[in-house]
């Protein structure tokens, strides 16, 4: 029970930090319609621009991911306005590789300048809180109450802003809501930043409890895919949903796989749900049309 | 040109394609030479200086006038530490390059993955990797070792374990060829001492937290955890076994335990833990020879680089080799001339210029290396001395030499 109990809240935690890149991609593939591969080097850019920010003596974490964040969201804006909006009436295959192809430009300019040694944030280690064998990390547990506020703030948005209902309104039909006279300029201006900024903050949480090198975003970037499409693709609440139900299933499985094989049930689940729901747990036929 | 005519100049290509051992080494004046060492991935903190350390042996050896009547062209590419990307890096410098000989691969996974091809094109590979199966799959004879096999670094782990009075040890291995090679290697050396390890977990690369996995091993209450990781991983695990406050030793390889590590943790968490690396052969000419020219191209000491000693090595070997069968020698005929130069039977030599003078009068020599006096085994394997360190106060404090 002690070590359920211990998987459970390593799954969660997992989750949590996967959720965040998840939610960045199903945002853009609601709207833009594409998998926008370059997420998990949008993260690499937040967690070396966080890491940056701290050797160079800006304290305070939260100081260097505010930092991190706005320079990344800058990024992802530059990105949309010089690359993704210009393939928009291009089939959806243009954008996906477009996106790798920035994928590989920004991990090659951050290793270019920073090298490919390993970094880490300077967090101090603090002894777990342990409730009679269920270990607690409190580094673990501020990384988790981050990614709760966040995806809070990101809902905040979405489902009680005006931003967020034209948002909505073009991921549901593009036509009905360009007839009805939303503006896409800015609103895709808002989102792309919207999207830096989650994926700066994914960042910087997956920095912290892993180590800071050009291919950190990359290599998490398949478990953020599975759980958008576990989620149902262009569904938020989805997106991380899904993120957690497979964090918990592969954590879970531990003692009956052996770590070895957890990845192999995590894709199980993923498999299952899609056979049972080909549209995801949230999502809408139309999209995956 | 006519159709026929292509014709036969393609069957006659074809022909020469798979007659490649027939193919002089010397082609157009020079030997080329392929360097695939991993500059990005998780060999990133060794790979440059690998690669520089292979420029700087050929740079030596082109000023000496070159070797068997040719100099050194390199070709270098990025293993990436991945076996996809080292495959394609491989075949570019094998098909278009058309190099006779590729060093300094690191991981073992990479190793196992370019032996196929090298072995293909009946071309000379050198590595760094520990992983025992290269030995039995190297059938061509035509690969070459500079590291201790991860065998033998699981006989130190062992031996070490032995010294310190540990009882209970649990082994956690990285999953590739090399990680489980220690842990495999460490298993098999205590078990045959009669001892018993208490617990195992493979876990996976590229995994944001290792929780699971430490929990698993820690339930078994050991008194020490052998690992067979490398260091990012390492970085993650100990951060969180640090903070789960459960004591219990470890014992690591050098590659994974080293000063980056004591940087990213701080002392605080680092101490005491046993760092085993193979030692370059220090008290050697040839290794004060190689430490001053790599400090003067880097800037760093030799000794922060253990690998960079052995791909140098690697150079100044192919290089005596060439010299050894002569102008216009085939591949599989340097390739023959390895042990010869070497091994015990000789007169010692430090330097390529040494042996190239002894070799011009007909001399037999035996090149005694930077990273280990090399003397290759029926493998192509060599048997470093290994350094046991303890990590103290944030310094990598060396406690012990074991040879085994």
């Amino acid at each position: 029970m002690i070590q359920f109990l211990n998987l459970l809240i390593n799954g969660v935690i997992e989750g949590l930090v996967v959720a965040l890149p998840a939610l960045a991609m199903t945002l853009v593939m609601g709207v833009n319609r594409f998998p926008n591969a370059a997420t998990g080097d949008f993260m690499t850019a937040g967690a070396y621009t966080a890491v940056i920010m701290q050797t160079l003596g800006v304290s305070s974490l939260l100081g260097a991911t505010v930092v991190a964040a706005l320079g990344t969201a800058v990024i992802s804006v530059l990105s949309y306005e010089l690359i993704f909006k210009k393939l928009a009436r291009q089939p959806m295959i243009a954008s996906l590789l477009a996106a790798i192809g920035l994928g590989f430009l920004l991990r090659s300019v951050i290793s270019f300048f920073a090298g490919h040694d390993q970094r880490n944030f300077q967090v101090p280690l603090v002894r777990a809180w342990n409730f009679d064998g269920i270990r607690l990390l409190p580094s673990d547990l501020n990384i988790a109450a981050a990614a709760l506020v966040c995806l809070l703030l990101v809902f905040l948005l979405l489902y009680k802003t005006s931003f967020g209902r034209q948002l909505r309104a073009v991921s549901d039909n593009p036509d009905l809501a360009r007839a009805s006279g939303i503006r896409a300029r800015s609103l895709m201006i808002g989102l792309w930043l919207l999207v830096g900024i989650i994926s700066a903050i994914g960042g910087v949480l997956l920095g912290m409890k892993a180590v800071v090198m050009p291919e950190l975003g990359w290599d998490h970037l398949l478990p953020a895919f599975a759980a958008m499409v576990l989620g149902g693709i262009g569904s938020p609440v989805g997106a991380v949903l899904g993120a957690l139900i497979m964090c918990v299933a592969q954590e879970l499985s531990v003692p009956l796989l052996g770590p070895s094989y957890k990845l192999v049930l995590s894709f199980g689940v993923l498999a299952l749900v899609l056979l049972i729901r080909p549209s995801g747990l949230m999502g809408r036929t139309e999209l995956v049309r | 040109m006519n159709r026929r005519n292509l014709l036969k100049l393609s069957a006659t290509g074809a022909a020469l394609h798979i007659l490649p051992g027939l193919a002089l080494a010397q082609a157009g004046g020079v030997f080329k030479v392929g360097t695939l060492s991993p500059i990005t991935g998780a060999g990133s903190p060794y790979g440059p200086g690998m690669q520089q350390a292979i420029r700087m042996a050929v740079d030596e050896i082109n000023a000496a006038g070159g070797a068997g009547g040719v100099k050194l062209e390199l070709f270098s590419e990025d293993s990436q530490t991945k076996p996809d990307a080292a495959v394609l890096a491989a075949k570019k410098l094998i098909e278009i390059n058309k190099v006779q000989a590729i060093l300094g691969t690191w991981a073992s996974g990479v190793t196992l993955a370019v032996m196929p091809l090298t072995d293909a094109a009946n071309i000379i590979q050198m590595n760094t990797s520990g992983a025992p199966a290269i030995s039995n799959l190297d059938t061509k004879d035509l690969v070459w070792r500079y590291q201790a096999t991860n065998d033998r670094f699981g006989m130190a782990f062992a031996e070490i374990c032995k010294k310190n009075g540990y009882k209970r040890p649990a082994t956690m291995a990285f999953n590739n060829a090399s990680g489980l090679g220690n842990t495999q290697g460490f298993t098999k050396a205590w078990e045959a001492t009669g001892g018993k390890v208490v617990a195992h977990v493979t876990y996976e690369p590229n995994r944001p937290s290792y929780r699971s996995e430490l929990q698993k091993i820690l339930d078994a209450k050991p008194d020490v955890i052998v690992t067979g990781s490398y260091l990012p991983d390492s970085t993650i695990i100990l951060r969180e076994w640090f903070q789960s406050g459960v004591p219990v030793k470890w014992i690591m390889p050098g590659w994974a335990a080293n000063p980056d590590l004591v940087k990213a943790l701080g002392n605080e968490v680092c101490e005491g833990i046993i760092s085993v690396d193979s030692v370059s052969n220090e008290k050697s000419p040839s290794y004060a020879h190689f430490d001053t020219m790599y400090n003067k191209a880097t800037g760093k000491p030799g000794s922060t680089n253990v690998y960079a000693a052995m791909t140098y090595d690697m150079a100044i070997v192919l290089a005596l080799a060439l010299e050894a069968a002569g102008p216009g020698a085939t591949v599989a005929q340097v390739n023959s001339k390895i042990r010869e130069i070497g091994n015990p039977g000789g007169t010692a030599v430090y330097t390529f210029a040494q042996g190239k003078a002894l070799l011009a009068k007909k001399e037999k020599i035996n090149y005694e290396g930077a990273s280990s006096k090399l003397d290759f085994d029926q493998y192509g394997d060599v048997t470093p001395d290994f350094g046991v360190y303890v990590i103290e106060k944030g310094q990598l404090v060396r406690r012990d030499v074991v040879s085994i």
